[in-house]
């Protein structure tokens, strides 16, 4: 193999011009590696001469590839001659042409933030326009299979409730456990202080049979099955599963919207319930060690403490939670464009509009119910 | 140089995909600056055995060395210089989807560092015009390319370290008649101007006439022939006979 690159300069005594370069060796991306310094020292070192008053010599180079025409070229460009080995001729010329390519200028807009903020609302009425319009295709296509009801993606919906029902049990029991055992504890240190020991069940009762227990379920949902339904939908946007499915006539919403969403709609009341029951579960336990309610007696008061219109509350805000977190995990998948960014960018924006969406619904609730219970 | 003659070199080789064996006792040796095509039956491993020359998989047994070095050589400096000395052609581009024309293409230049953002711009449009892009294609991104477009910007990726080896799978595959000339045309074009040698997988008669110097055909788990194309096709196996033989070899072989 020969050298690496070099360059050697000879002073010329004849015309205007006032020295000559030799370049030899190998002007490659690892050639070039070797002494990158001391050429680049050199390089600039002839660019403070006058234009015209350099002649290059290249014909010693041994190799050229894109990083060394590169160097090259950009030295030559003012020379006042250069020789080239016909081979290398092409690639200089090639690199060169590259560097006249314009540099698209980048404008600073004094009215971006203007400019930025009315994105945000148009971008937000979009979400909004398309969101409606997913909806009303989802009301429609029930409508249709509910008169054919052979067409119902039965398995699809069995599936998925498995997925985001059965699978999600352990996590979001574990959680209402805890969550339980926590508020109980709490509770119970105030609530002895004014001998109401026995209230405990009330507060806790209610609390997680009317909030908690739905909205526990409800987030996680949102983080295990709504991140899972973006990324599935996304990657089948991105893999053209999608328009395949469109293509063959297929309704997109009926074969993958609606399934899902109505699956997650009657998984998540029975995820909520199982949730209720871990965290009252927990709430026992501690009541047990702390305030001394025997299980016997905690499970003798609790149908007297918590009336049972706040059960049916929790599970029926759970129903509207699971369509939900479905319905936006959907609408953002099938906004997922083609490529990976946008797909990282869809599953975090479902997960946090579902759980936003979960809590503003939450609050509609309450205010709805204020007076029931 | 002894150790530079072969670019590739495969002795021995036993390579398992999910417990069945793929290849065995494969011997495979390429020379520099040669052009060889992979032919194989569907399913037969070309990929599996491009998987295990880039290092990408890890072989049972056996010694692969690509430019000399072995990819489980204990210097990640030489395994890594030996990478760079590779480019990849993958068969449905690989292109990174989050990144426009430009920024694939100056992918990995940025990652080889020792170049300033001016000097990178200038090779980037190079490689764009060698495969006749123009600049306005740079911005686009890979969601938005033509089947044709999306061969060549990979095509200009995998060139941007000007590579002594290239490997292509399927290059001309899902392409035109017309496009797939066109293709061959410029990796010959390119490879008069650049010297590098190619591996590449093909079923295309014509591709295999236009470039290659020698074809390697992989049946029953090895390489069973590895002869010019004129030896080749008259040998005589059950693969050889159907791949040259059928009406689309012979008219190819009739018009060479
Ligand atoms: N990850 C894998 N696990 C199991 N089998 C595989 C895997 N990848 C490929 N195969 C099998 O290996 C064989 C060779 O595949 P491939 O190299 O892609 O074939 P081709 O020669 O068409 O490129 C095929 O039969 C394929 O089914
Ligand atoms: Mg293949």
């Amino acid at each position: 193999m020969a050298d690496a690159a070099a360059l050697q300069v000879e002073p010329v005594a004849d015309d205007a011009v006032s020295v000559r370069v030799l370049a030899s060796g190998r002007w490659t991306f690892s050639g070039l590696k070797e002494h990158q310094q001391e050429l680049h020292r050199h390089l600039e070192g002839l660019e403070r001469r006058p234009p015209g008053s350099v002649a290059w010599d290249l014909t010693g180079v041994a190799e050229m590839d894109d990083a060394g025409a590169v160097w090259l070229a950009h030295a030559v460009r003012r020379a006042a001659r250069v020789e080239v080995l016909p081979r290398h001729r092409d690639i200089l010329k090639q690199v060169s042409e590259g560097m006249l390519v314009p540099v698209e200028p980048k404008r600073f807009d004094p009215l971006w933030a203007v400019e930025a903020s009315g994105r945000g609302a148009i971008n937000f009425a979009v979400h909004l326009r398309d969101a409606t319009a997913l909806f009303g295709q989802l009301v429609l296509d029930l409508a249709a299979l509910a008169r054919r009801p052979a067409e119902f993606p039965l398995r699809e919906l069995s599936a998925g409730i498995y997925r985001a029902g059965v699978t999600a049990l352990p996590v979001t029991m574990l959680v209402g456990f805890l969550v339980g055992v926590v508020l109980t504890y709490l509770s119970a240190l105030q609530l002895k202080r004014y001998g109401a020991d026995l209230l405990v069940i009330n507060i806790v009762g209610v609390g997680v049979v009317r909030e908690l227990g739905p909205m526990l379920a409800s987030i996680i949902a949102a983080g295990r099955s709504g991140s899972a339904i973006t990324a599935q939908l996304g990657v089948m946007r991105v893999t053209e599963e999608v328009e395949a499915l469109s293509v063959m006539g297929i309704s997109v919403t009926t074969r993958l919207v609606l399934p899902r969403v109505l699956a997650l709609a009657i998984a998540l009341p029975l995820v909520a319930f199982c949730t209720d029951i871990a965290a009252l579960a927990g709430a026992m336990l501690v009541s047990r060690f702390t305030l001394g309610i025997s299980p016997g007696a905690f499970i003798e008061a609790l149908p007297r403490a918590v009336e049972v219109v706040h059960f049916w509350i929790g599970i029926g805000k759970s129903v509207f939670f699971g369509f939900a977190v479905a319905f936006v995990a959907c609408h953002y998948g099938l906004r997922v464009l083609p490529n990976t960014d946008s797909l990282a960018a869809g599953v975090t924006r479902s997960v946090v509009s579902a759980i936003t969406v979960v809590i503003i619904l939450d609050a509609v609730f309450a205010i709805l119910l204020r007076n029931v219970g | 140089m002894s150790a530079d003659e072969y670019v590739i070199e495969i002795e021995g080789l036993l390579n398992k995909v999910g417990g069945t064996v793929l290849h065995k006792d494969l011997d495979f040796r390429m020379r520099r600056e040669e052009v060889v095509s992979l032919v194989g039956g569907s399913g037969s491993g070309k990929t599996q055995l491009l998987r295990v020359i880039l290092g990408l998989k890890r072989p049972a047994a056996g010694r692969v060395r690509v430019f000399g070095v072995s990819w489980d050589d204990p210097n990640p400096k030489k395994v890594r210089d030996a990478r760079r000395r590779m480019g990849m052609l993958f068969q449905n581009g690989a292109l990174y989807s989050a990144l426009s024309v430009f920024d694939n293409i100056a992918f990995p230049l940025r990652e080889r560092g020792g170049l300033d953002e001016d000097e990178i711009r200038a090779i980037v449009h190079a490689k764009l015009a060698q495969v006749e892009l123009e600049p306005r294609h740079g911005a686009l991104l890979p969601a938005n390319l033509s089947g044709g477009m999306v061969k060549r910007v990979s095509l200009a990726r995998a060139l941007a370290l000007s590579p002594e080896l290239l490997i292509l799978d399927e290059p001309t595959a899902g392409l035109d008649p017309d496009r797939s000339e066109r293709f061959v045309h410029l990796i010959k074009r390119l490879r008069r101007e650049q010297r590098f040698a190619v591996l590449m997988v093909t079923h295309d008669l014509d591709t295999l006439h236009e470039l290659t110097d020698r074809v390697a055909v992989l049946a029953e788990q090895h390489i069973i022939a590895f002869d010019t194309l004129a030896a080749v096709r008259e040998l005589d196996h059950r693969f050889v006979r159907s791949f040259f033989g059928g009406d689309r070899g012979k008219r190819a072989l009739q018009d060479a």
